[in-house]
């Protein structure tokens, strides 16, 4: 069965890092990035993010994810160029269209910060296995049963996809119209979605059965099959970033009041 | 424990369905090349048939799944996806899911309550634009007028939302009325 997880299996240091603390890094990252308001702070992560990715050899999976953003921070260029509120300076004219200093910067430093974000959190979903993660989260306080629902989602969107294949097929086999106007297309789309929707409900309850039956609401202590480590490495990582980010907080809070 | 003992197992195994619901109505709109996403439809059955706060641990779920299978940054916009959810299971309790015309109506509510919660987003982010062409089409228009950013935001989005959230608000009503009530009883929570 086809995994929908983006995980790319490769053996590098940024792999064999805790879950949870490539998930820390991500968040502080991206947070500096907002409360540091320095498009210099910006390029700085960006660079150190993109460095952790060739480090991880994911540089290639992230390029995909960055392409789902280049119209939009193009278009961002162009609109902010022009209108941005604080306009004063003009840089160029391409006809009768004014592009400003001010704005081109400001557009700048947002696609940074958006940049930067894909990819920190690009480097914890790219090099880390969904369900380490899942039994990372669990072992540091998150309700299994979060946790649960967390896996099985992971494994019932393909079923469920693959579910979704047959009952197309099916539904044109008996002639259903899936081309032509929207009305006839909407029509369509509950032929389709009706017996999917259906058969997953009566499908869930199944479920609630069986895994009851196997003592899912026991409440008492539970014990894991699979535990993931915390080495040295991601101890003093960890403490580092939240060190980092603690500077960076009181250093934001301070000014403010100064 | 008040909040976890509402989460009963049949909830605990809604949930993913769900996500897999939103995941399927995407995959056929796609399918049929309909020019909508209808990829909530799931969080507002789940909002329907559990309640609000299993409506928005859904649409919450779902973004982190999506972010997860997708791209990160569908993470920003798990707050809109809660707002869904729990305003689907907000207005389902209000008895606005009676018949045709208030589904229309909390349709409505529901695209409101996205784009309201998707505009400041938008701000931060994006300094308004949504990234659909005619969306952001009509903003550079609004902007070159002089209208404030939040309010041009604000149209932007609205054009991209409205007609998908009301489209999916009243599928997932047509699927809930045609679901068996005994099926519907099970997944209700014991409040």
């Amino acid at each position: 069965m086809k995994s929908i997880s983006l995980y790319v299996e490769k053996d590098t240091f940024i792999h064999k890092l805790e879950p949870v603390t490539k998930l820390w890094y991500a968040f502080t990252s991206v947070l500096l990035t907002f409360i540091l308001p320095s498009l210099w702070m910006g390029i700085l992560f960006l660079l150190f993010s993109l460095l952790l990715s060739i480090s991880g050899r994911v540089l290639k999976n992230m390029i995909a994810f960055i392409s789902a953003v280049i119209v939009i921070s193009l278009t961002m260029l162009v609109i902010q160029g022009m209108f941005y509120k604080d306009n004063s300076t003009i840089v160029f004219t391409f006809g009768s269209l004014k592009f400003y200093k001010e704005g081109l910067i400001h557009a700048t430093l947002l696609i940074v910060r958006v940049l930067n974000m894909i990819i920190s959190f690009g480097i914890l979903i790219l090099t880390t296995r969904p369900s380490d993660m899942v039994t990372n989260l669990v072992q540091k306080g998150l309700s299994p049963r979060i946790g649960y629902v967390l896996s099985s989602v992971l494994q019932i969107i393909p079923q469920m996809l693959s579910t979704a294949s047959t009952i197309i097929d099916a539904q044109r086999a008996r002639g259903l119209e899936t081309e032509g106007s929207l009305v006839q297309k909407l029509r369509a789309f509950f032929a389709l979605i009706g017996p999917l929707v259906l058969s997953s409900l009566v499908e869930a309850r199944e479920r609630a059965i069986a895994i009851e039956m196997r003592g899912f609401g026991i409440s008492m202590r539970q014990t894991h099959v699979s535990v993931i480590l915390e080495g040295k490495v991601d101890r003093v990582l960890k403490f580092v970033i939240k060190l980092v980010l603690l500077i960076a907080l009181t250093w934001r809070v301070v000014s403010w009041i100064i | 424990m008040a909040k976890s003992s509402k989460l009963t197992t049949m909830i605990i195994v809604l949930i993913p369905v769900a996500v897999g619901i939103n995941y399927a109505g995407k995959f056929f709109a796609e399918a049929l090349k309909l020019p909508l996403w209808l990829d909530s439809i799931g969080t507002v059955l789940a909002a329907m048939l559990a309640g609000p706060v299993v409506g928005g641990l859904s649409g919450a779920i779902n973004n982190i799944i999506y972010g997860l299978t997708a791209g990160p940054i569908s993470f920003i916009y798990a707050l809109t996806s809660i707002g869904i959810g729990v305003a689907a299971g907000l207005l389902y309790r209000a008895k606005m899911f009676e018949n045709a015309f208030r589904a229309l109506i909390s349709g409505l509510i529901i695209a409101l309550v996205a784009t309201a919660i998707s505009v400041p987003l938008n701000v931060i982010f994006w300094e308004g634009q949504t990234g659909n062409v005619w969306g952001d089409a009509l903003f550079a228009f609004l902007r070159s007028k002089n209208v404030g950013i939040w309010l041009a935001s604000f149209f932007n989005e609205l054009v991209v939302d409205l007609v998908d959230k009301v489209l999916t608000v009243f599928i997932a009503f047509g699927i809930f009325k045609a679901l068996p009530k005994t099926l519907v009883y099970g997944f209700r929570s014991e409040d």
